[in-house]
């Protein structure tokens, strides 16, 4: 019996599900184990009983709250698939800015229609078995937990930082270079991709589970950057996580 | 000695390229730095470099290795992976020619590793000497600056020629079958390669404050140093660059990969660091290594003293590459023990002026088997909520022949493996039984699997029990929890050799009654005479029966009265229970040697290669996991 | 048969991006309600990048959207490049190019293989056709694949691109790599046939409906503009660019968290059938006979059409892109370092960067300080800009659909909209923030 499986989409950009949409011929092998029963970016079909939900986009609003619920509720095991619904992701960002302000400058008197709260991952409202990192998935750890979920494992993410995989793949250290990273505080996984693109990693796989902060911190003022840069580049993607510790 | 200008040497390398047999790398730069990367022309190499970003090791121990791939869909065939062509490395400096000679040592002790080895013989080697020193490297100091062995040709730059010295006759072939105008040097060439050579040892910017051949002693004293090793490693951000970068690290974790259709896998090896958090960390959650100051310390330790103590040599040769990819700058060996020295004189020990030799033995026995042997579950018996009992028989034929104590990694395909002692004796013929708790990934693999499904079985591995020494003895039994099922190889095993062994006594302890195992089997055993059997549970709950001791396993020692002068004290269970356990008995005047115990730590490779199992100088997999109290109590981290 | 109580519901519809909602009450023959709302949760982009740095921004509006990552980059980094006055070498501008090909390539060949087809095809998505026609699902997974092999060889990966950076490139390839590329693109020409056929033999079954409206894209005299260009009306001429916002003219709808746009009509429309209209004579001869071959030609009022439009664009997309790789490969690739990261000199400046993706016209408005910090930003997205012509589609097509079956209202209407390829969770991210 092939697990039934469901795509839902909160606030994102749907960049992760085209990850999945990008499997190009591996999606007749990924069909050949799992029955697609929504994925409402691809298909017009709908059906409440399935197994496994994947969840993309943060939850932004009271109302997504209900949905995410629902889905919860129907389905046996959910993932977390990408940045906006593992850890808040860029979405987060605008926590620190004022709302209410924000909302009567654009909308006005019609302000009170379009309701809108903190940027959250989804585990900040239901509790999530499985988390595929990164902004966006890369596809092959997506296969990887779906594999994983397949044989009954539980799917894991390392617990090292991105500077593991940038040594193995002998990177130039984006500090030597004059630049500022924060791979040395991220959750690896994702193959150091940003650093062999010739750029930086800027963390969207939010923080490792017990970094040494104030390390990193010093290291970056050591390197030249200010104080308040610093605290400004935590806030790209672990505005959430920060703001949790 | 022999000379060849620079044009007929790039001539040389580009005729190397042009051979399609040859893989040949080169130093070649890498935004600001350099690193060894396949050669398209001569015109690439940038021999005038400082030292690569990855050392060569990383051509014959690759960052991510397939050891076999495996095909599920009809029964279970390995293959191992594709032979490459040989390879020629231009340009390696001395002190990463001294790194390979190290692996080279490690990889053959006791069990050798075929796949280093087959890339490594293949391989040629064209060293050059260092002409720009980073600020980092101390290789003067470590006796690694310059080598007269271990490469096939060696240059030295004399500004529009090389110097070649030929190392082996691989080295004099290739010379004559792909350079032109080789020439036999000149006495003015030899003075000055020999000019240059002496001016390398004094290129260092980094200095000892003492002489580095006492670092093993310096360490011998320095493990438990107050609040040295939290003040060095305060900074530590665990990102493990100090040893993803190090020539002689060698740790390594083993990983399973499926395709879609679930039937086709590959298990591969890539590299790992003891410097990262979960290294030392079980299925269970405990991490033997938790902390920053346990972790950083280790890696020192492990490269100047344990190494030191089993091969004979310090394994650091002073490349700089861990201090100048340490972001927060911790990772200097030279500082570190510039440190320690000079907190030791400070305290006014006294510090040996020389290092003791060790007596280095290193034996090999064939090669490391990563290839699992494809076995059958002949009976599966669930014995609690979370333990089953497997019977397993293997595919081909011949017996386990494994001894009580030992253990097999086990192999849920599609999984991973896991390392699972046997927990049947060897006197039971054809088939082993192992207890399996469901705890990780592999394990509730095992616990779906059903009667006639297949399993790999990699092993015996480790020391298991010396039987010779326990004849004749008492043996006091100490099981906690789990810890009952590796016992019960030698248990059962002195049952059917009843006649060799004295007393037996056998205390037992869980948590509560339904955790018991292989209950009814030890109350018939206790049937038996000179056999006293106590279990004991912590509490009971309401809903159980429960008519013996009740209280924790230390609670059964001041009732049985043993003859410690005969009685050998055998102990298995949870990390917490070993200290307690000794405790009690040494109340009981039980002579240290006469205190024999079963460790746990994570394995991966069972042969004491990856790293993972190590606890300071011991590997578990290999000198244990059976160990004497009186060997292991000096041991921080056993206990 | 004739229903007189039709009421259609659609609530979230599928296969397109984002959430839109369709509303249609008919009450005894008579149109009570016809509504396309908008009820994607608002993100506020232009609020987070107030306050970040200039070599921040194009990776922070990349995150607008997934599928048009690259032309999101490329209008940021346009605009940033156009504030602090950053010119980019004619080598970066054809790989620039190349890249927003590749986004063409790869969204189109979604929106027309896996998006429109199913309804062609009369099934809710394409995951039968993989059983029923394997051959055409495989040629649109290769195909879809080159175009991702593509984008990921020019920037990275198609989805928030790494190497695109203010001043151009941290990574370019090699030639050898811009050769093999060459040979996949001219090897795809058949797959691309092999599609143009399939689609030809369905093209009766897009409805015949036809509404005059406004036409907006990019324009240039010397190519297809995608990268570059003025901005063009069909109604009104070309105009420069940084004079988008009498363009654009945005206002809010209540039933919907999107605004919408008007220029000289209620509304209009921009992506791939705005500009083969505007620009059909610079389109490639292969892409010019692919569209003679459907009879599309200016001036096409049939927003059915689009999906069209888009399958001569990829013939265009793949035709040009070889042009530019020739093009590269005479002039010799010259190399640029590792990890390469323009000297760029910061000042305070406001730049406009508009660029084609493939729903439309895209407009990044960018203010920095003197610092380089980011003071005011504007998007405006193709999607918010055809919000209201989905309206007026609907309001008239309506009418001439009104004695069919629910079941056939509901799919021509979620036909319409599919048609126009929305982006939705783009259009919903605006915001006009003036914070003191």
């Amino acid at each position: 019996m092939k697990p039934k499986v469901a795509f839902f989409d909160f606030a994102g950009c749907e960049g992760d599900q085209l990850q999945v949409a990008n499997l190009e011929e591996d999606i007749l092998a990924l069909l050949g184990q799992v029955e697609v029963v929504s994925f409402r970016e691809v298909m017009k079909e709908h059906n409440d009983n399935y197994d496994i939900a994947f969840v993309e986009g943060s939850c932004t609003r009271l109302q997504d709250e209900d949905r995410l619920r629902t889905i919860r509720k129907n389905a046996k095991i959910v993932v977390a698939l990408g940045s906006c619904a593992t850890i808040g992701g860029i979405n987060s960002l605008r926590n620190y800015k004022d709302l209410d302000s924000v909302k009567k400058t654009v909308y006005g008197e019609n302000a009170r229609l379009f309701d809108s709260y903190a940027a959250r991952p989804i585990d900040a409202v239901i509790p999530v078995d499985a988390y595929v990192h990164g902004c966006p998935i890369d596809k092959d750890d997506f296969l990887h937990v779906v594999k994983s979920l397949l044989l009954g494992k539980k799917p894991d993410s390392p617990t090292y930082p991105v500077c593991v995989e940038c040594k193995k793949n002998e990177n130039v250290c984006a500090f030597e270079r004059g630049q500022f990273c924060v791979g040395t505080v991220t959750r690896a996984g994702c193959n150091s991709c940003c650093v062999n693109e010739g750029t930086i990693c800027w963390g969207c796989r939010g923080i490792v589970d017990n970094p040494n902060e104030n390390s990193h911190k010093e290291v970056l003022i050591k390197y030249g950057l200010t104080v308040d840069d610093a605290i400004s580049k935590f806030r790209l993607y672990f505005g959430w996580q920060e703001a949790k510790r | 000695m022999k000379i060849i200008s620079k044009e007929d040497f790039k001539n040389f390398i580009d005729a190397l390229i042009k051979d399609d047999s040859l893989n040949v790398i080169g130093v070649k730069s890498r935004g600001s730095k350099f690193a060894f990367a396949p050669l398209e022309s001569a015109e690439e190499l940038r021999l005038d470099y400082d030292v690569t970003l990855l050392p060569p090791k990383k051509y014959f121990f690759p960052q991510r290795e397939t050891l076999f791939t495996y095909d599920l869909s009809d029964g279970f065939s390995a293959k191992n992976p594709e032979e490459t062509k040989p390879m020629v490395l231009v340009g390696v400096h001395p002190y990463d020619i001294v790194a390979l000679l190290h692996m080279d040592e490690i990889f053959r002790e006791t069990k050798s590793d075929s796949q280093y080895f087959r890339k490594r013989d293949a391989a040629i080697i064209i060293g050059i000497n260092i002409q720009k020193m980073s600020k980092w490297n101390f290789s003067s100091f470590m006796g690694s600056a310059a080598i007269d062995y271990g490469y096939d040709l060696m240059l030295t730059d004399l500004g529009n020629r090389y110097t070649i010295n030929v190392g082996s006759q691989k080295g004099e072939d290739l010379l004559s079958k792909y350079a032109n105008n080789v020439t036999l040097a000149l006495a003015r060439d030899m003075q000055i390669a020999g000019q240059k050579k002496r001016e390398v040892m004094n290129m260092s910017q980094q200095k000892f404050d003492f002489p580095p051949e006492l670092i093993p002693e310096l360490l011998k004293d320095s493990y438990g140093k107050s609040g040295f090793w939290e003040k060095h490693s305060e900074k530590c951000l665990a990102c493990g660059s100090c040893v993803l970068v190090c020539p002689t690290c060698y740790c390594f974790d083993v990983k399973e990969n499926t395709d879609l259709s679930l039937e086709h896998g590959e298990r591969i090896r890539t590299w790992d660091g003891c410097l990262l958090e979960d290294f030392a960390k079980i299925s269970s959650g405990e991490n033997f290594r938790a902390t920053r100051p346990t972790r950083y310390r280790h890696r020192y330790f492990k490269k100047g003293k344990y190494l030191f103590d089993r091969f004979g040599f310090i394994s650091c040769v002073g490349c700089g590459r861990c201090s100048s990819n340490c972001l927060p700058d911790i990772a200097n060996p030279v500082n570190l023990f510039n440190d320690m020295y000079r907190e030791n004189q400070n305290t006014g020990v006294q510090m040996a002026t020389s290092t003791v030799q060790p007596e280095v033995n290193i034996q090999t026995e064939g090669n490391i088997d990563f290839v699992p042997r494809l076995a059958t579950i002949i009976k599966k018996v669930p014995m609690t909520s979370m333990e089953t009992l497997f019977e397993i028989k293997l595919d081909d034929g011949p017996e386990l022949n494994h001894k009580p104590g030992q253990f097999v990694e086990v192999s849920a395909f599609g999984i991973g493996e896991a390392p699972i002692s046997l927990s049947s004796s060897p006197t039971k013929k054809e088939t082993f039984e192992v207890c399996v708790r469901k705890l990780g990934n592999v394990t509730t693999r095992l616990h779906r699997l059903n009667v006639g499904d297949k399993v790999g079985i990699r092993g015996p591995f480790g020391n298991g029990f010396d039987i010779d020494s326990l004849k004749g003895k008492d043996l006091l039994f100490i099981a906690g929890g789990l810890g009952i099922a590796p016992l019960r190889s030698l248990i059962n095993y002195v049952f059917d050799n009843r006649k060799d062994f004295g007393r037996v006594f056998l205390l037992y302890g869980c948590k509560e009654p339904k955790e018991l195992l292989f209950g009814e089997e030890l109350v018939s055993m206790a049937s038996r005479e000179n056999v006293e059997f106590k279990p004991t549970v912590n509490w009971c709950p309401e809903n159980e029966v429960w008519n013996g001791n009740i209280g924790v396993i230390t609670t059964l020692i001041p009732q049985v009265s043993f003859d410690t002068e005969n009685t050998i004290a055998i102990l298995c269970g949870p990390p917490v229970m070993y200290k307690f356990v000794i405790a009690d008995l040494k109340k009981r005047n039980v002579p240290d040697d006469h205190i024999l115990m079963s460790l746990e730590r994570r394995m991966k490779c069972g042969v004491g290669k990856c790293g993972h199992c190590q606890i300071n100088q011991i590997y578990v997999c290999k000198d244990g996991p059976v160990f004497n109290y009186s060997k292991i109590k000096g041991v921080p981290e056993a206990l | 048969m004739k229903e007189s109580n039709i009421d259609v519901e659609v609530h979230h519809i599928t296969r397109v991006e984002g959430h839109g909602n369709i509303n249609v009450n008919i009450k005894n023959g008579l149109i009570e309600k016809c509504e396309w709302s908008i009820p994607e949760a608002p993100r506020f982009f232009e609020a987070m990048v107030v306050g970040r740095s200039w070599n921040e921004l194009h990776h922070i509006t990349s995150r607008i959207c997934g599928i048009c990552s690259i032309g999101h980059t490329l209008a940021s980094l346009k605009a940033t490049e156009s504030a602090l006055g950053i010119t980019i070498s004619e080598q970066d501008l054809k790989l620039r190019k190349l890249a927003l090909h590749a986004e063409n390539l790869q969204s189109h060949i979604l929106h027309l293989g896996f998006l429109v087809l199913p309804d062609l095809m009369g099934v809710g998505s394409v995951i039968p056709l993989a059983s029923t026609n394997l051959p055409e699902v495989k040629i649109v997974l290769q195909l879809h694949r080159t175009a991702n092999e593509m984008s990921n060889l020019l920037c990275g990966r198609t989805t928030h691109p790494q190497r695109l950076i203010p001043g151009g490139f941290s990574k370019i390839p090699s030639m050898k790599e811009l050769i093999v590329l060459r040979k996949k693109l001219q090897d795809s020409i058949p797959s691309i046939q092999a599609v143009a056929e399939l689609y030809k033999s369905l093209a009766g079954r897009l409805p015949d409906f036809k509404r005059e409206t406004e036409f907006i894209s990019l324009t240039d005299p010397s190519e297809y503009a995608l990268y570059d260009g003025k901005l063009a009306s069909s109604d009104t001429g070309a105009a420069p660019v940084k004079e988008y916002l009498a363009y654009t003219n945005e206002y809010i709808i209540p039933q919907s968290t999107a605004k919408w746009a008007k220029h000289t009509r209620e509304s209009y429309m921009v992506g791939a059938l705005a500009r083969l209209n505007n620009n059909y004579k610079r389109l490639s001869p292969m892409a010019q006979k692919t569209a003679e071959e459907f009879n599309l030609l200016p001036m096409c009022y049939n927003p059915f059409m689009n999906s069209i439009a888009q399958l001569v664009e990829v013939v265009h997309s793949v035709e040009d892109s070889i042009r530019l790789i020739n093009e590269l490969e005479a002039a010799g690739l010259q190399p640029q370092p590792d990890y390469n990261k323009p000297e760029v000199k910061v000042k305070a400046g406001t730049g406009v960067g508009a660029v084609e993706v493939p729903r439309g016209v895209l407009f990044h408005d960018y203010t920095y300080n003197e610092k380089g910090i980011c003071t005011k930003a504007n998007c405006i997205i193709p999607t918010n800009q055809n919000h209201g012509n989905i309206q007026l589609d609907m309001k008239s097509i309506l009418p001439q659909i009104i004695d069919k079956p629910q079941k056939e209202i509901e799919l021509t209407l979620e036909m319409l909209v599919r048609a126009y390829d929305p982006c939705i969770s783009c259009s919903t991210h605006v915001v006009k923030v003036s914070l003191t």
